[in-house]
């Protein structure tokens, strides 16, 4: 997902300039104006299901950026130059598309036969993945908003998750760590990062989250979630800005073997879906980072009531999918096109 | 209708068309001269393209489709780093169109850029079927459909995108909220239809996401081929497949198109005249933008609402004219 406020002092401290910094723009502190539409969330479903075939083994692919091989720094490698970024993200877009068909590849050996990938990375409105060179059997799902941002049409039929490029919960010690737009989130007190909040919506549907790839942090943390799944370790934190990364080769290697044991565990039956008793009370706080008029919106929000504190609220409901809805809400209310 | 008829009307229509210009004053403007004319004839079986970009395979987000000069709105709605990619995308689109085409028989493509952003100049001139003649730039007498006449065999329109209003990736009609000829509602591939249907050409297919196909099925009412590229999710988001696929898909359907069309299976789409055609400006727009539309001279436009304007004409060419001229004024 997207690192949005990641405070200036802290790049600050990161950062060594030679020449004074510029003064940044002060932050755009505006509600979006309108509300670009988004298709219901059954609807997507259903539209995804059509161009799905039954039988066989679909993995659905969740493409983040933070947890790449190699990625560090979200100022100069996970923003576009339009948004405030450098050219090095084009690398970057390379690496992750290199990634997923990794992962696809792996998965095809073990007999996988249908691949959906969706863009899970906001810094770019969720268009990284470079669709002329991404494998071509796969379903690319792309574009801000979508309905539950980053498990967008996720459904029975699909057999296996995977995420690729995750990173670390808000306030673990991961690369870039951050949890969508909150400071903690929890379902019937379960701590769950970004994968785990997949994993609880793809659990729904009866889908494991079968493996996750990321930087130590990322996998230790995600096991801990979800028990034993597939994980694979690409770079080993030193900081929030520094890792030792494997090679990006090697790491490839790594993701076709781990997504060829994902799926043949999924077959033996071996990786459960992640349920949780209904209906789900989740808790969630605002980064704090936030302004008034993000949490007024949120705490304004179909369902959505005021707990514990300031920017922090509870919701209950019977749908996970419901609960991606949020997400999606929450999303539009922090990040604009 | 036979060709020889059609010639005819258009005669007496340019003649009615040129007359009326010359009630209004007598200013014989360098744009009566660029109407008369055509693309150079080529032999055999023509096909004349229309690409757009919102409709393309893989597209979902403005900044993909636009390149920053297409005016003041404009400049911070583009990402060269995404729109040159698509440039690329969209050309190998019009290639996979003109392969199908030319399985099935056809001999002579026209490319006419569809699509405003860089001010329609997109397609890579390059990297396009050496084969094809491209109209690229603007202003252009037709805009979407210039170069068009009555020798074609086939109008196609690829990356096409739903009408203004409907829940499709990246809607929008023309400059307009809403457009509609006899109280019937057209999107751009339905005004580009009806000129080229009193042309007597036929569209036989049509290529962008789910609800631009449903939608364009309706409109046409001739069984047009539809290529669903993507699904829209939002409107800026969608269920998309490789570029390689959509390829695939686009040169199939067009090999399909032509053979059909041969079979004489499509209708030109054609509406009862006089064309009561009635148009409403982008709520989005200034309203200086408004104020130049009610002063375009050359057009006996009514202004019958706040941003709404009918025009009652006998001649979809001249509503061709007139979307030129609002674009004109919209790019400026």
């Amino acid at each position: 997902m997207v690192a949005l406020a990641i405070a200036p002092w802290i790049l600050a401290a990161q950062d060594r300039p030679a020449t004074p910094p510029v003064q940044a723009a002060p932050r755009d502190t505006t509600p979006p104006a309108a509300y670009f539409g988004v298709t219901e969330y059954q609807l997507a479903r259903q539209k995804l299901e059509l161009d799905m075939q039954r039988g066989g083994f679909t993995v659905y692919i969740i493409a983040d950026m933070e947890g790449l091989a190699a990625a560090v720094r979200n100022a100069t490698e996970m923003r576009p130059e339009n948004r405030g970024g450098t050219p090095q993200h084009q690398r970057f877009r390379q690496e992750l598309t290199d990634e997923v068909n990794a992962l696809i590849a792996g998965a095809r050996s073990a007999g996988a036969t249908q691949f959906i990938v969706n863009e899970g990375h906001g810094g770019t409105l969720f268009r990284n993945v470079l669709p002329e060179l991404l494998d071509s059997a796969a379903i690319l799902i792309r574009g801000y908003p979508k309905p539950i941002v980053m498990s967008t049409g996720i459904n029975p039929m699909v057999d296996a998750m995977m995420i690729v490029g995750a990173h670390a919960n808000a306030g673990s010690p991961g690369v870039i760590a951050h949890n969508f737009a909150f400071d903690s989130f929890t379902v019937n007190g379960h701590v769950l990062n970004e994968a785990g909040i997949a994993a609880f919506i793809g659990g729904e549907m009866g889908v494991p989250m079968a493996l996750a790839a990321g930087d130590d942090a990322l996998t230790a943390e995600t096991r801990e979630m979800l028990g034993p799944i597939e994980t694979v370790t690409v770079k080993t934190v030193f900081s929030r800005a520094a890792a030792a990364g494997l090679s990006p080769a090697v790491v490839h290697r790594l993701l076709r073997v781990g997504a060829a044991r994902a799926v043949r565990r999924v077959k033996a039956g071996e990786l459960k879906p992640l349920t949780f008793a209904k209906p789900y009370q989740v808790r969630f706080c605002l980064r704090r980072s936030y302004d008034d008029w993000v949490r007024a919106t949120v705490g304004g929000l179909n369902g959505v009531r005021a707990d514990g504190g300031p920017g922090c609220y509870a919701y209950t409901t019977e749908s996970a999918e419901l609960v991606g809805n949020l997400l999606n809400e929450v999303e539009w209310t922090v990040l604009k096109p | 209708m036979d060709r020889r008829i059609t010639l005819l009307l258009l005669l007496l229509l340019a003649a009615t068309v040129t007359i009326g210009a010359g009630a209004q004053g007598p200013i014989p403007s360098a744009r009566d001269g660029f109407r008369a004319k055509r693309v150079p004839h080529q032999p055999g079986f023509r096909v004349f393209i229309v690409p757009d970009m919102e409709g393309m395979g893989s597209a979902v987000d403005s900044r993909e489709v636009l390149a920053g000069n297409e005016g003041a709105a404009y400049r911070d709605r583009s990402s060269p780093d995404y729109w040159d990619r698509f440039r690329l995308l969209l050309t190998k689109e019009v290639n996979a169109t003109i392969r199908g085409a030319r399985i099935a028989g056809a001999r002579s493509f026209v490319v006419n850029e569809g699509h405003g952003g860089n001010l329609f100049a997109n397609v890579l001139p390059w990297d396009l079927d050496s084969a094809a003649i491209l109209v690229r730039g603007f202003p252009k007498p037709l805009l979407m459909i210039t170069g068009l006449d009555s020798t074609f065999g086939t109008v196609m329109f690829t990356g096409a995108h739903a009408n203004a209003g409907s829940p499709g990736v990246m809607a929008h009609n023309f400059a307009f909220d809403a457009f509609t000829v006899n109280g019937r509602t057209l999107n751009e591939v339905g005004i580009n239809a009806l000129i080229a249907g009193e042309m007597g050409v036929s569209v036989s297919m049509v290529s962008g996401d789910d609800v631009l196909v449903e939608e364009t099925k309706q409109m046409l009412g001739n069984g047009v081929i539809g290529v669903v590229v993507k699904r829209a999710v939002g409107r800026s988001a969608a269920i998309t497949y490789s570029p390689a696929h959509v390829r695939q898909l686009l040169q199939v359907a067009a090999a399909e198109a032509v053979r059909r069309e041969l079979r004489g299976d499509f209708k030109p789409f054609t509406l009862e005249r006089p064309y009561r055609i009635e148009l409403t400006m982008r709520r989005s727009y200034a309203d200086s933008v408004v104020t130049a539309v009610a002063g375009l001279q050359e057009f006996k436009l009514e202004r019958v609402g706040d941003r709404t304007f009918r025009l009652v004409t006998n001649s979809a060419r001249e509503m061709g004219y007139l979307l030129d001229a609002i674009e004109d004024v919209v790019l400026r």
